[in-house]
């Protein structure tokens, strides 16, 4: 899957805008939005605030999770953790990316938030490494992944399945070697014998 | 004005009525699924259907309105979102038909006896097409220009088989108990999948489970 794949999933989300307009409810197949006040926050998809954003007909109200402390606390949980922590939705990269790409005047510190949210990435990422990595080692057949996020394991997929899939077919192979009955035990050896007297 | 009909009835027989909201959810984790799962899943053609005569119906209602800038191009750009995923859903089924023709194809043939097809109508008649352009394409081109005894096109040979016990990531939507992993050294392991968690498997063990909703290919 590629990754524009798992943000077009990740749009889906609702966020909170402030509109400088007024309209009625807008029926979307995907649901109800509205009336628009403008000044007052309402809940849209990712994809209409995005969209509105551009054409500057909106202000952005970064999510709850979106602000320092709340970030400080959950990379220092992420360090101190062994395993994955829980992250405040399943798609906050995406979320991230969008919301401080397009809006970064509305979100107060983003670039300390910026930082902040690229050094959990990397935490993150590199416990992935280092777990695929002792999950191979020790030939496994299964994982447990709890609290990854999709464009995490997004990010995985071209490595660790097909990785698993040619470890399952080596054990196959070796399996299938030491069940067959070997020919080639005395014969060869009497052979070379023979082979080297003249 | 009202735009969209909200409720739609699915069939006569089943009187509760599913909101366009659902089958929108529903049609995108089939497609997630479908995109991830090795071989080809049950179809979603009423899905599918469904909404495509909401589409049809919400592009008449966005002509009828003036050029109202705003409302026109909301409409318009969750329509192309939901154009993009029934797009890709089909052409991912049609590119694995393609690949595994031989295998499906006689996989629906004891299907189709019992009722549980796996492809509609349509895709059953291109696969069967398929398979016989190719067999024409191989024959006329190499075939008929062996020898004698090696102009048969052997299906059995020619059959792609979708690797299923390749690993894929999944997502439990509930609780289930006594999953059984097959180890090669005959040792069998079973886990049990908590609701809500992830975990990385080979694809066998839970084919049936992705198939009637229980796991979420991630």
């Amino acid at each position: 899957m590629d990754p524009y794949e798992v943000e077009f999933i990740g749009e889906n989300r609702i966020i909170s805008v402030i509109p400088n307009f007024s309209y009625d409810k807008i029926y979307l197949i995907c649901g109800e939005f509205g009336p628009f006040r403008a000044g007052l926050p309402i809940n849209v998809p990712l994809w209409l605030a995005m969209m509105l954003k551009q054409k500057q007909k909106c202000r952005i109200v970064p999510p709850d999770w979106m602000e320092l402390d709340t970030l400080e606390n959950i990379k220092e949980e992420e360090k101190r953790s062994r395993f994955f922590t829980k992250m405040p939705n399943e798609h906050y990269m995406v979320e991230a990316k969008l919301i401080l790409g397009a809006a970064s005047e509305d979100v107060p510190n983003a670039a300390e938030i910026k930082t902040i949210i690229k050094d959990i990435w990397d935490i993150r990422m590199s416990k992935l490494r280092t777990s695929m990595d002792a999950l191979m080692k020790s030939g496994g057949g299964y994982g447990r992944l709890d609290h990854l996020t999709m464009m995490e394991i997004n990010s995985a997929k071209p490595i660790l399945p097909s990785a698993m899939d040619y470890l399952l077919q080596i054990q196959k192979k070796a399996q299938q070697r030491l069940q067959q009955p070997s020919a080639l035990n005395t014969s060869t050896f009497s052979q070379s014998g023979s082979s080297q007297n003249t | 004005m009202d735009l969209t009909d909200d409720n739609i009835a699915l069939s006569e027989d089943e009187e509760e009525e599913i909101t366009a909201e659902v089958v929108l959810k529903t049609l995108q984790s089939a497609w997630q699924n479908e995109r991830l799962a090795p071989e080809i899943l049950p179809h979603r053609n009423d899905m599918v259907e469904c909404m495509l005569g909401q589409i049809q119906h919400m592009e008449r209602n966005i002509n009828k309105l003036p050029k109202t800038d705003l409302r026109a191009t909301i409409h318009k750009m969750e329509l192309s979102r939901i154009k993009f995923i029934i797009c890709n859903y089909l052409k991912t089924r049609l590119s694995k038909i393609e690949k595994y023709c031989i295998p499906i194809l006689n996989e629906e043939r004891q299907r189709v006896e019992s009722g549980t097809n796996f492809l509609t109508p349509m895709e059953y008649k291109y696969a069967q097409e398929y398979l016989l352009n190719m067999e024409n394409h191989m024959k006329t081109v190499v075939l008929d220009k062996m020898p004698g005894n090696m102009q048969m096109f052997e299906t059995n040979k020619m059959a792609e088989h979708p690797n299923m016990q390749s690993h894929v990531f999944l997502k439990a939507n509930e609780t289930i108990n006594g999953v059984v992993l097959e180890d090669l050294a005959g040792e069998d392991e079973e886990i049990d999948l908590e609701e809500g968690s992830q975990h990385i498997l080979q694809y066998k063990p839970i084919a049936d489970l992705v198939k009637n909703g229980k796991v979420q290919l991630i």
